[in-house]
């Protein structure tokens, strides 16, 4: 008696729940039952998009260090035509293809011959002469490092930035110039093998020179010294590690990234690269004085040590993703090159002591910028990136970085929409902060905001 | 990138044998049999549609294809996914290979380390879209047999089984499973996150002929947070490519070529 009912104690328990269960295909929409699955149209290979920003900023006033050249306009509309493709000229051979074309207008911009420059980011062919075995000629955008803020093993990052909109350290790798080089690359099961001989080709470009021509590729720039590099990847124990040797004009480096899952939702990594070179004072007046923007005779300001000595880069962090897909980045940033607290003192009280001496010091600033690196010793950079937030279709992401010597920053969020599988709407709004005299609160540019849209075919 | 995870893992839950059996089968047998039906046993590409419906109306669609390939010694597969469509996401890569699984995307040319928590972003993650061993990723339990609708709202005679992850490749912690009896067809899933909330209820239905197997070419995945998000997965495609074990790398992921 008590199997029957416990027999049709089952069977009344089980017949709700499969009830229930089938209740879940209510939910399936008539149009699924309905329709069945078109392919989207694919062009396969090419991405290709028009891109609109209109910028507008305000300026900070009462600079501790005067500029030498006021920013001109407080507004600014950029149109630009970018397009990435790749072709197959035969089984073994490939041809790759990469460029932005900009058209800038803003008050003091002259059209259209400060207006219109063209980026040729990428131009190569590749060669397979056997299975996964590489040779590659031509302008290539070569980029290495795990880190997001800062990138010490990036060895070919100097002078290759170009106009950007976004202020997101990500953006500015996505968009820069390559550099002519040789490649040759071989992948086995387990790691890689990468050499890369890249020649000089012209002297460099004063930092402060007249603007090349719209369709100038920018060579003296991106090939102004022989440069060699050999990077092994190995996947061991889930760390994939990366070593790097790299040579330019009298000076080696050698780098390591390496990165490993924590748990469930934690990657953490650490990028690192030293050699034996000046600081970034005295590179900068080096290279001003080579250039011929300083005067042989110029100081060496604020005050430093020119001599060589090892030096290392670090950037050491970790990504942190939640259920509800929000993604942290947190990474801690070593320049020993950089300004440490007293440069930085010595810097504001340079200008304040010797006011022709300005110019001379954001050059130096501005020197740090053009070659990508980072003005301070120690810094933080953060990053959250909320995917699928609040609405389909809507990211919402932020950044920053915060000098630890000074406490200042900046700070830039950001909110991109798919409008379509072809329209895009992005807003950006930033700005920067902290006292007179420290790093980010010296700059010029107080806020920011930018009206972006995408047209992708 | 999300996109891609969901219908990867969900692909892998898609395929059984028939194998008629004279005593019934323990839970984690039936599971072996799932994925037999879901994993042809040799490597393979497909191509993957997914189409999203919101408050019934299609809206975005995303095309994929996808590499996989079984590590003999593991049995766990490694995937390779990149995005054929829409354009603004033409070329993006995502590699999964155990907990090695990196993101590629061609504009900036830089390959980012991606956690497992992250392969279940979206609706359809590319933890849906990749393969799997379910038989190595998770503990299966028989709570019972049911007779429930399946996608075409035709009876079938299922097993319920309950999975618990068993490893850290396991893409969900838990998932409700039922099977059809006799062909190992999987039916319906549930899809639920460490803390034991509802993701995703998945059907699978539209079984065809594919590579010598009659595999699941639909997956309707009914979003369980947003109420109004239904995503259907097409597989499509299917055919044997030989994939050396070098592709499973993130340096191999801008050497990925989709003819």
């Amino acid at each position: 008696m008590r199997a029957v009912i416990a027999a049709l104690c089952v069977i009344c328990a089980a017949a709700p729940a499969a009830a229930q269960e089938n209740g879940d295909l209510g939910r399936i929409p008539q149009a699924v039952e309905n329709e069945a699955a078109v392919p989207p149209a694919s062009s396969a290979h090419g991405k290709y998009y028009v891109e609109d920003d209109f910028v507008l900023s305000s300026a900070r006033g009462g600079l501790a260090v005067a500029l030498p050249a006021p920013p001109s306009s407080d507004w600014a509309n950029r149109s630009s035509l970018d397009a990435y493709d790749q072709w197959s000229l035969d089984e073994d051979l490939s041809f790759t293809f990469s460029d932005r074309f900009n058209l800038t207008e803003a008050d003091g911009i002259g059209f259209p011959a400060e207006a219109a420059r063209n980026a040729l980011r990428e131009a190569y062919f590749t060669w397979q002469p056997m299975p996964e075995t590489y040779l590659e000629f031509g302008r290539i955008n070569l980029k290495n490092g795990i880190a997001l803020g800062f990138n010490p093993t990036d060895f070919f990052k100097t002078r290759t930035a170009v106009a950007q909109a976004s202020a997101d350290p990500s953006a500015l790798r996505g968009d820069r110039l390559g550099t002519l080089m040789a490649r040759a690359q071989t992948i086995w099961d387990g790691g890689s093998a990468t050499f890369v001989y890249a020649p000089k080709l012209h002297t460099p470009r004063p930092l402060d020179g007249p603007a090349p021509s719209w369709i100038d590729p920018s060579i003296d720039q991106t090939n102004t010294a022989d440069r060699l590099m050999f990077a092994l990847n190995l996947e061991i124990e889930e760390f994939s590690p990366q070593a790097l040797v790299y040579h330019e004009s009298g000076r080696t480096k050698v780098g390591l990234n390496i990165s490993h899952p924590i748990g469930n939702s934690i990657i953490a990594y650490a990028e690192w690269a030293g050699c034996s070179e000046p600081n970034l004072i005295a590179q900068a007046i080096a290279f001003g004085k080579a250039t011929g923007t300083l005067p042989a005779y110029a100081p060496v300001l604020p005050p430093t040590s020119t001599g060589r000595a090892f030096r290392s880069d670090l950037a050491v962090g970790a990504s942190w993703t939640s259920v509800a897909k929000i993604t942290l980045n947190l990474e801690y940033h070593f320049h020993q090159g950089g300004f440490s607290g007293t440069d930085w003192r010595n810097w504001f009280d340079t200008a304040a002591a010797d006011p022709p001496a300005s110019p001379l010091l954001w050059y130096i600033r501005g020197y740090a910028s053009d070659q990508q690196q980072p003005n301070s010793r120690h810094q933080i950079f953060w990053r959250a990136d909320w995917s699928e937030a609040l609405v389909r279709n809507l990211d919402l992401s932020g950044i920053g970085f915060v000098n630890l010597t000074d406490g200042s920053g900046m700070v830039q969020l950001a909110a991109n929409y798919d409008l379509s599988d072809s329209w895009s709407l992005g807003l950006y709004a930033g700005g920067t902060y902290g006292g007179r005299r420290s790093e980010w609160g010296s700059l010029p540019n107080a806020t920011n905001a930018i009206f972006q849209l995408q047209r992708y075919f | 990138m999300n996109r891609v995870f969901l219908g990867v893992a969900l692909a892998g839950l898609l395929i059984a044998p028939a194998h008629a059996q004279s005593k019934p089968p323990t839970a984690q047998e039936i599971l072996v049999g799932v994925d037999k039906l879901r994993n042809p046993g040799q490597p393979f590409r497909l191509t993957n549609v997914l189409v999203e419906y919101t408050n019934g109306k299609a809206s975005n669609q995303v095309m994929l294809v996808v590499f996989a390939k079984e590590n003999m010694q593991t049995q766990q597969f490694s995937n390779l996914v990149r995005y054929v469509a829409p354009e603004r996401d033409i070329g993006k890569m995502v590699l999964m290979n155990g907990s090695n699984m990196w993101f590629y995307d061609p504009s900036s040319k830089v390959s980012v380390r991606i956690s497992p928590q992250q392969r279940l972003m979206g609706q359809a993650s590319d933890g849906d879209v990749v393969t799997a061993n379910l038989n190595k990723d998770y503990t299966a339990k028989l709570l019972g047999e049911e007779t429930l609708e399946d996608a075409d709202r035709k009876n079938c005679d299922c097993w319920h089984l309950d999975l618990k992850a068993a490893s850290d490749e396991a893409v969900y912690s838990r998932i409700e499973y039922w099977v059809e009896k006799g062909t190992y067809h999987p039916v319906k899933g549930k899809f639920y996150s460490d803390s034991g909330r509802l993701l995703k209820i998945a059907y699978y239905h539209k079984f065809v002929e594919q590579l010598g197997g009659l595999r699941p070419s639909e997956t309707i995945i009914i979003d369980a947070v947003d109420q109004n998000l239904v995503t259907t997965m097409t597989n499509s495609d299917m055919k044997a490519e030989d994939i050396p074990d070098s592709w499973f790398q993130r340096e191999y992921l801008p050497r990925v070529k989709v003819d």
